[in-house]
């Protein structure tokens, strides 16, 4: 072969050499990347320093129904993961292609959640950032969930799923929501986005994929404490 | 004065219009990317001189300092292939003069975008906070990724690379890229150096001209250096880049990486945490946070990174990281600087990273910086469990970095989004490529450093310390970086002045069973101990460790009950001997000189373990069939001879006035090591096994060297 294929989905992978017949591999998807300290999104200035024209552009312009502010740092148009090529994906592939949510997406898969990610009645995810998993959760602790306490993480990952497919629009309209770990969510217009409790808000809302939706969200729901320090750091 | 082509000007306010973002009214046609524009300003404090070089995944921006500016701000502007605006302006950057060491001629690394697009560029000083007038604008196109599409081999791309950044190279797809271009690159050779605890493989790139030599012994003989790319599994930025540069080394043609591969092997190991990639964790699958095992060996993973370190013995070394504190700069480093790493390591390592990486970031526009250069905290220190301070106590030179996570006090604050991931990637393989550039430039010096550490170390001279870092002092100003780590002296309880000569170790403790890895299952201490690579001598009594070696600096931090993080706690063995002996001194049994005279001959008795350091020997030395033989920084007037040896030979760092004979040593699997003597007389080597070694340090022999030492 001339170039590695890509795979489309995590079980579809290319084999080389080494990898051929070890399926168990092959099928858990390599992903990820820490972003820790980071809060806010693109926007495109650095701290201190004023671009000249206004904000960066939001909503329509990343394309396909997908909307907020940070939808435009993220794969637009014909690049690979644009909301477009995502909307005939599962929820739990779809999550592999959207480049902020790689602490998220792998808490799915840590938390052996994938399938109920492709519910039958449909599965709308408010998937956190990974800049919110940073500010939630010590690295310690976010290893020790997706290690070695699992009932936990499968809770966290529910307090992110609601029942259906349902666009950010109704989530509004209905004026709370309940989660599938059992809470119930207030949720109010922010703008045009979405206040989901108190401190959680959408950010680029309203992915579709197969039977379901994704809004990206800034904020870890559910009832975990948080144990992110900002005083302390694991180092290298 | 800039051309205008009208049509140009109307198209592009119209997008102005609509955009109403775009700042630069237009481009002008045609001009080349590292074109320089008027050198004269056009209005006060404008700056000129601006211009840009592309290279792998960033650009430099560059100018003319403007007298009294505070700072300056790099705008950047996407345009079509007609110079017309595509999108908004966007400051990118802020060039402050804490960024590199000298200010005279500044530069911006403007990285994050998809490479291949094309830009327009202009900058701006502020004095104060007051904005003045922008540059006259540059445009160039930015450089694709490296690899011809059309020439096999270099059309190879990771996952990374085809998916635009939005998903990172899975290890199937790792495994698929190497594979490739190890089928397709006579200079690449792919091996297997262990599986990690979910039996994923391990896999190092060996990289040389016209191909890598055969075995691990013939590379080590080249002086290769060493990158680490992935130990954290949530930390991926650095994997990718050694990626990308695995392939330009594998099929690059110009005449510097031939040149590069032409004298030394590079050695990149993509992903020692395979499950902990796979999984987006920063520890292994047990949740063991590798890099700090890298003494302890506790995991396999670990494991088989130290033996390959003894196997190939890498004299340079980087390790990959992320950093999640978004106040750094761009480049966070830091050497070995527990304090039982030689000076002579951490110095070399020191100048690797001021005297090479600040100076090239100056030119190239990236801020290489000490670890805690911004909001400096308690990361950094001595923990010899890092792999950073584990090379160092290793003797080799080597660095940590750090790709800041995101944002920074210069950059936007972008999130994990794809073009913050390229900001991350293309600055780690801008430092890798230094990395190689150092290495080549500075290789006489790194091995000298590395000898003369050698033979400090086995001459067990010396306190030591079990906790405490080496400061790090702050390059004068100006600086990249305020702060770096705090200084980390050792506490009075991790300091012990008088140091053993050996380490003894019962039946239990060396080949006892443990419990201290993956379920519950560690390897024996006698396991871990070979796969650092130490000798050791099995006396009547127990296993005998000498500090008279290479490693004398960690071998304390392991067996000794001070150590913060020790395997066991042996039994201290201190010098049986010190002070002036005069007359014949015949050797039984276990004996220790240190900074001891013997007016007379020494005979060590077959089955004796004989260890000097610091010893002056008027008289002949012979030792016929001896259970182990250690000289290190000693004198020795007359002629040496060991033969018949069964546990271990070490000469270092010797000066022998008369022939040295090494002959029928039977040691195992651990080769007699003969390292930096000066010998007036000839060096003789015959029918041991294994084959002698100077692990790179040569002898200086004032007579002929034969036999097996005919190399050394």
């Amino acid at each position: 072969m001339s170039e590695p294929s890509i795979p489309s989905t995590p079980a579809a992978g290319s084999a080389g050499r080494r990898a051929a017949g070890r399926t168990r591999i092959g099928r858990t998807r390599s992903r990820a990347a820490l972003a820790l300290a980071a809060t806010a999104l693109l926007a495109g200035t650095v701290a201190g320093c004023t671009d000249d024209g206004p904000d960066s552009p939001d909503a329509a312009a990343a394309g396909s129904g997908v909307s907020g502010p940070l939808c435009a740092a993220l794969p637009s148009g014909t690049d690979p993961g644009n909301p477009d090529a995502l909307a005939d994906q599962p929820g739990d592939v779809a999550l592999q292609w959207i480049p902020v949510l790689t602490r998220f997406e792998a808490a799915v898969r840590a938390a052996d959640l994938g399938a109920e990610l492709r519910a039958p009645g449909g599965v709308t995810i408010l998937a956190p950032t990974d800049d919110a998993f940073g500010k939630k959760f010590s690295e310690e602790n976010l290893d020790d969930l997706m290690i070695h306490r699992k009932d936990e993480l499968r809770e966290l990952v529910r307090a992110h799923l609601v029942a259906g497919a349902r666009p950010l629009a109704d989530l509004v309209s209905d004026g709370t929501l309940r989660t599938l770990d059992g809470s119930t969510v207030p949720v109010s217009a922010a703008g045009t986005m979405a206040r989901i409790g108190e401190q959680v808000q959408s950010v680029c809302a309203d992915y579709r994929v197969a039977g379901g939706r994704i809004h990206i969200v800034n904020g870890v729901l559910g009832k975990l404490p948080t144990t992110y320090d900002p005083n302390a750091d694991s180092g290298h | 004065m800039r051309i205008r082509k009208p049509t140009v000007v109307v198209l592009s306010t119209l997008l102005a219009a609509s955009l109403g973002a775009v700042t630069a009214p237009s481009v002008a046609l045609g001009q080349p990317s590292t074109a320089v524009p008027g050198t004269t300003a056009a209005e006060p404090n404008q700056v000129t001189g601006l211009r840009v070089t592309q290279a792998d995944g960033y650009a430099t921006v560059a100018w003319t300092p403007v007298p009294g500016a505070t700072d300056y701000q790099i705008e950047r502007t996407p345009v079509d292939a007609s110079d017309v605006a595509t999108g908004p302006a966007v400051v990118v950057g802020v060039w402050r003069p804490n960024r590199q060491i000298n200010n005279e001629s500044p530069t911006f690394a403007d990285a994050g975008f998809d490479p291949g697009l094309r830009f327009q560029w202009r900058v701006r000083a502020r004095i104060g906070t007051a904005e003045q007038p922008y540059s006259a604008p540059v445009t160039g196109t930015t450089l694709v990724p490296w690899g011809n599409p059309a020439v096999p081999g270099e059309n190879l791309r990771t996952q990374w690379e085809t998916t635009k950044a939005a998903q990172y190279t899975s290890d199937v797809n790792e495994y698929a890229y190497t594979a490739e271009i190890d089928r397709l690159s006579d200079r690449v050779r792919v091996v297997e150096i262990g599986r990690t605890v979910l039996d994923r493989p391990i896999n190092m790139l060996v990289i040389g001209y016209p191909a890598p030599p055969a075995t691990p012994a013939a590379v080590a003989a080249t002086s290769p250096l060493a990158v680490n790319c992935n130990v954290h599994g949530n930390e991926p930025g650095d994997r990718e880049a050694c990626l990308v540069l695995a392939r330009k080394l594998a099929f690059g043609t110009d005449a510097k990486t031939v040149d590069l591969l032409k004298h030394t092997t590079v050695l990149i190991v993509p992903t020692i945490n395979g499950d902990g990639r796979a999984a987006n964790t920063r520890g292994n699958s047990t949740g063991q946070d590798l890099n700090r095992d890298y003494s302890l060996i506790r995991q396999p993973e670990t494991a088989a990174y130290v033996r390959m370190l003894r196997d190939y013995r890498p004299v340079a070394g980087y390790d990959g990281h992320e950093y999640g504190n978004s106040t750094a700069g761009d480049l966070p480093m830091l050497p070995p600087r527990h304090q039982n790493v030689a000076k002579q390591i951490f110095d070399e390592s020191m100048d690797m990273i001021e005297g090479h990486m600040y100076v090239e970031g100056a030119k190239d526009g990236w801020w290489a910086c000490p670890y805690g250069c911004q909001g400096g905290s308690s990361v950094g220190l001595s923990e010899e469990t890092i792999l950073r301070n584990t090379l160092g106590l290793k003797n080799t030179v080597n660095s940590l970095l750090e790709l800041r996570s995101s944002g920074g006090q210069t950059r936007p604050d972008e999130g994990n989004s794809a073009n913050n991931r390229r900001r991350k990637t293309y600055s780690a393989l801008w430092t890798f490529s230094q990395f190689l550039d150092y290495h080549r430039a500075n290789l006489p010096a790194i091995k000298k450093a590395r000898g003369e550490a050698i033979e400090f170390q086995a001459s067990n001279e010396g306190r030591l310390v079990f906790r405490g870092s080496r400061p790090i002092p702050l390059h004068p100003a100006p600086h990249p970086g305020e702060a770096g780590p705090r200084d980390d002296l050792p506490e009075p309880e991790m300091i012990l002045d008088d140091a053993p000569c050996a380490y003894k170790l019962t039946e239990e403790q060396y080949n006892g069973a443990r419990t201290d890895g993956p379920n519950d299952v560690g390897a024996t201490v006698a396991q871990r101990i070979a796969a650092h690579g130490w000798k050791v001598v099995k006396g009547s009594d127990g296993y005998y460790v000498p500090l008279a070696q290479p490693e004398r600096g960690l071998i304390p931090l392991l067996l000794d009950a001070q150590g913060a993080e020790e395997w066991v706690d042996g039994t201290r063995v201190y010098p049986t001997r010190t002070g002036r002996h005069n007359g014949p001194l015949t050797i039984s049994g276990f004996a220790c000189l240190e900074d001891a005279t013997v007016n007379g001959p020494v005979t060590i008795r077959p089955g004796a373990t004989f260890i000097a350091t610091g010893t002056t020997i008027s008289g002949p030395v012979s030792a016929a069939g001896a259970t182990g033989v250690f000289l290190g920084d000693s004198t020795v007037r007359g002629p040496v001879s060991i033969s018949g040896t069964t546990g271990a030979v070490s000469l270092v760092g010797n000066t022998i006035s008369g022939p040295v004979s090494v002959a029928a040593n039977n040691t195992g699997s651990d080769p007699a090591l003969i390292a930096g003597n000066s010998v007036s007389g000839p060096l003789s080597c015959a029918a041991n096994s294994p084959t002698p070694t100077n692990v790179g340090v040569a002898n200086s022999v004032n007579g002929p060297k034969s036999g097996q030492c005919a190399t050394l």
